[in-house]
């Protein structure tokens, strides 16, 4: 199963969406995807770990804090990350992993500012989980 | 939707109310018929959204930058009643007071050019650019909480830059009543690192030269003199800091949308009532990121300034090396105008106050602008212009058409040194992914609301 794809939308900014069988690999699935733009996911390797846990009131507010906690630990860890182990996830709360490397601008892309409620969407496809999500650049 | 739009003269158009249900004022776009036609159909659609919003007053602003965005349209302004309007986090966007400076040189293109590849890597090595490089100032809470409440004065007291620079910003570089309280401590911790650095995206650090000067008079008031004569120019914002606080106040009003039982087209326009705790909460942290992002291109106005010191063997001063002006272009403020008070929103739009600078980035291939506000900016657009030439192709078709190399080669044809953090941006900003800023500045100049004053073209680019 593709895990994402950035679809043509916005003129200046970022739409993608994520896919994945389960909640957990949706959510993972997303992650990467807003870490591909920040930087060369394929190069970030996964020297240091970071634990998240997040509670939030329905599955797309989860989303937005999901992803706003990997933009700002970019910001505070100044780190670029590649790895997203999900161990605990419904629609309200998450727990996870999540595996980098310092920054450098060798693996740089650019900054995510924000991620905008903008189409916001998590929903169930046929045979599986979609997420719409746009990112302010 | 472009349909319904009434031509009221060659450069003003009229979206009427009845455009789609709900709209409680009028929508103008301001812009000659060529910007006009390749305007999308959604941007528009977008602009009346934000005329449904309750307490704006009419009429809601496109400028001809504008272009499609998350929720609203980029290059809009809109404003709102002071007692029954709202606020909106969402309409002021993540990045709180991006914005430029406008800063200029005695020196002449000849001499300039001579060292423009000494220049741009030295200027490169003092202005951290890009999301992968790190910041060479490192605040405790203390100080980030003194940037955050006096913005340029803390700059001046710390050594960078003078009190002629807080003259020539926009509410002389610090609003006042920023209340460091309302600013979260994720927010804070993402703007302890990122003090002076330039960020990424469209953000960018530019050297050019004169090429025309149109009103003599106030050029010179800004000590615009020559042809040929080398400017600089600074585009960023809050950085982290400010997109935490944009992020932060945006859930904060998505939940005061169902509390105060406020009806909006789309979940971006997320905002509160204007004398709410959750409004004022959000004007009071919004104020905290304008002055840090005031401090920011100041700290690094003054970086570039010590960078051309070591270059040229002259000092910053002797080198005339002062801000012409520095502009604000994501704002909401409390202004007073003809009378009467708005909350201002400015979202990709520049304030433009009669005799006033109005600074217009053009692409890092393409001229830029310097004009001036206007009365008549006062009377048709709550004293606003556009702010640079407006998108007009999205970074995800950029990255397939362009490679940042290539797009490199073709400035080095122009005369034009060019350096990013990485090629990536490069080939996301190549000068065709936006409209002519010929016709932009064309439309504001002839719609009276801000002439033009000087026009600037790019010698050498950094890109984040």
């Amino acid at each position: 199963m593709e895990k994402y794809k950035f679809i043509e939308d916005l003129t200046s900014d970022v739409l993608f969406e994520a896919y994945g069988k389960d909640l957990k690999q949706l959510f993972e699935n997303s992650a990467a995807a807003l870490s591909s733009v920040v930087c060369d996911i394929e190069k970030v390797e996964k020297q240091k770990s970071f634990s998240v846990e997040l509670h939030s009131e329905s599955v797309e507010d989860l989303m937005i804090n999901w992803l706003q906690e990997i933009i700002a630990l970019v910001d505070i860890e100044e780190i670029f990350l590649s790895g997203f182990e999900i161990s605990e996830i419904d629609e309200k709360h998450l727990k996870a992993n999540l595996y980098g490397e310092p920054i450098s601008p060798e693996k740089a892309g650019v900054v995510v500012k924000g991620v905008t409620y903008y189409k916001l969407k998590v929903e169930k496809t046929k045979d599986s989980l979609k997420a719409t999500v746009s990112l302010d650049i | 939707m472009k349909e319904k739009i009434q031509k009221i003269n060659d450069y003003e158009w009229l979206l009427p109310k009845g455009a789609r249900e709900k709209m409680n004022v009028d929508a103008k776009i301001f812009a000659n018929k060529n910007i006009l036609d390749d305007i999308e159909d959604d941007a528009v659609q977008q602009l009346t959204n934000v005329a449904c919003l309750p307490g704006v007053v009419e009429p809601v602003i496109g400028l001809p930058d504008m272009h499609f965005g998350y929720g609203l349209p980029m290059g809009a302004v809109s404003a709102f009643d002071s007692e029954n309007g709202i606020i909106s986090a969402g309409l002021c966007g993540f990045d709180i007071n991006c914005g430029i400076n406008s800063i200029r040189t005695n020196l002449n293109y000849d001499e300039v050019k001579e060292k423009l590849n000494e220049l741009i890597p030295a200027l490169f090595n003092a202005v951290p650019c890009g999301v992968g490089s790190k910041g060479k100032l490192r605040l405790n809470y203390d100080e980030l909480n003194e940037v955050m409440t006096h913005g340029l004065n803390w700059a001046v007291e710390n050594g960078y830059g003078t009190k002629k620079d807080i003259e020539n910003t926009e509410e002389k570089g610090c609003m006042p009543d920023a209340d460091t309280s309302k600013v979260s401590e994720l927010a804070k911790k993402r703007g302890l690192p990122q003090l002076g650095t330039l960020g990424a995206g469209n953000h960018f650090l530019e050297i050019q030269k004169v090429s025309d000067i149109y009103d003599k008079e106030f050029a010179k008031k800004h000590g615009i003199v020559d042809k040929d004569q080398v400017m600089i120019m600074l585009h960023c914002g809050s950085r982290g800091l400010g997109h935490q606080i944009a992020s932060d106040y945006l859930k904060i009003h998505e939940k005061a949308v169902r509390k105060y039982n406020i009806w909006i087209p789309d979940r971006q326009l997320a905002c509160a009532p204007v004398n709410s705790p959750e409004g004022q909460d959000y004007y009071s942290a919004m104020k905290c990121a304008v002055n840090y992002s005031f401090t920011n291109r100041l700290v690094m106005t003054q970086w570039i300034r010590e960078t051309f010191e070591k270059i040229f063997k002259k000092s910053w001063e002797d080198m005339d090396m002062h801000t012409v002006y520095a502009i604000c272009h994501n704002i909401v403020k409390l202004e007073e105008i003809k009378g009467k008070k708005y909350y201002v929103h400015r979202k990709g739009a520049t304030r433009a106050f009669p005799n006033l600078p109005v600074i217009v980035a053009g692409t890092m291939g393409t001229a830029s602008y310097i004009c001036k506000g206007t009365e008549t900016a006062l009377d048709k657009t709550f004293g606003s212009s556009c702010h640079g030439s407006g998108r007009a192709m999205s970074r995800n078709a950029a990255l397939k058409k362009f490679r940042g190399e290539q797009v490199n080669e073709e400035l080095k044809v122009k005369g034009i040194v060019g350096k990013a953090s990485n090629w990536k941006s490069f080939a996301e900003e190549a000068p065709e992914c936006y409209k002519d800023v010929e016709q932009v500045v064309d439309s504001v100049d002839k719609a009276g609301i801000s002439p033009k004053v000087v026009r600037i073209q790019p010698m050498g680019v950094l890109k984040g």
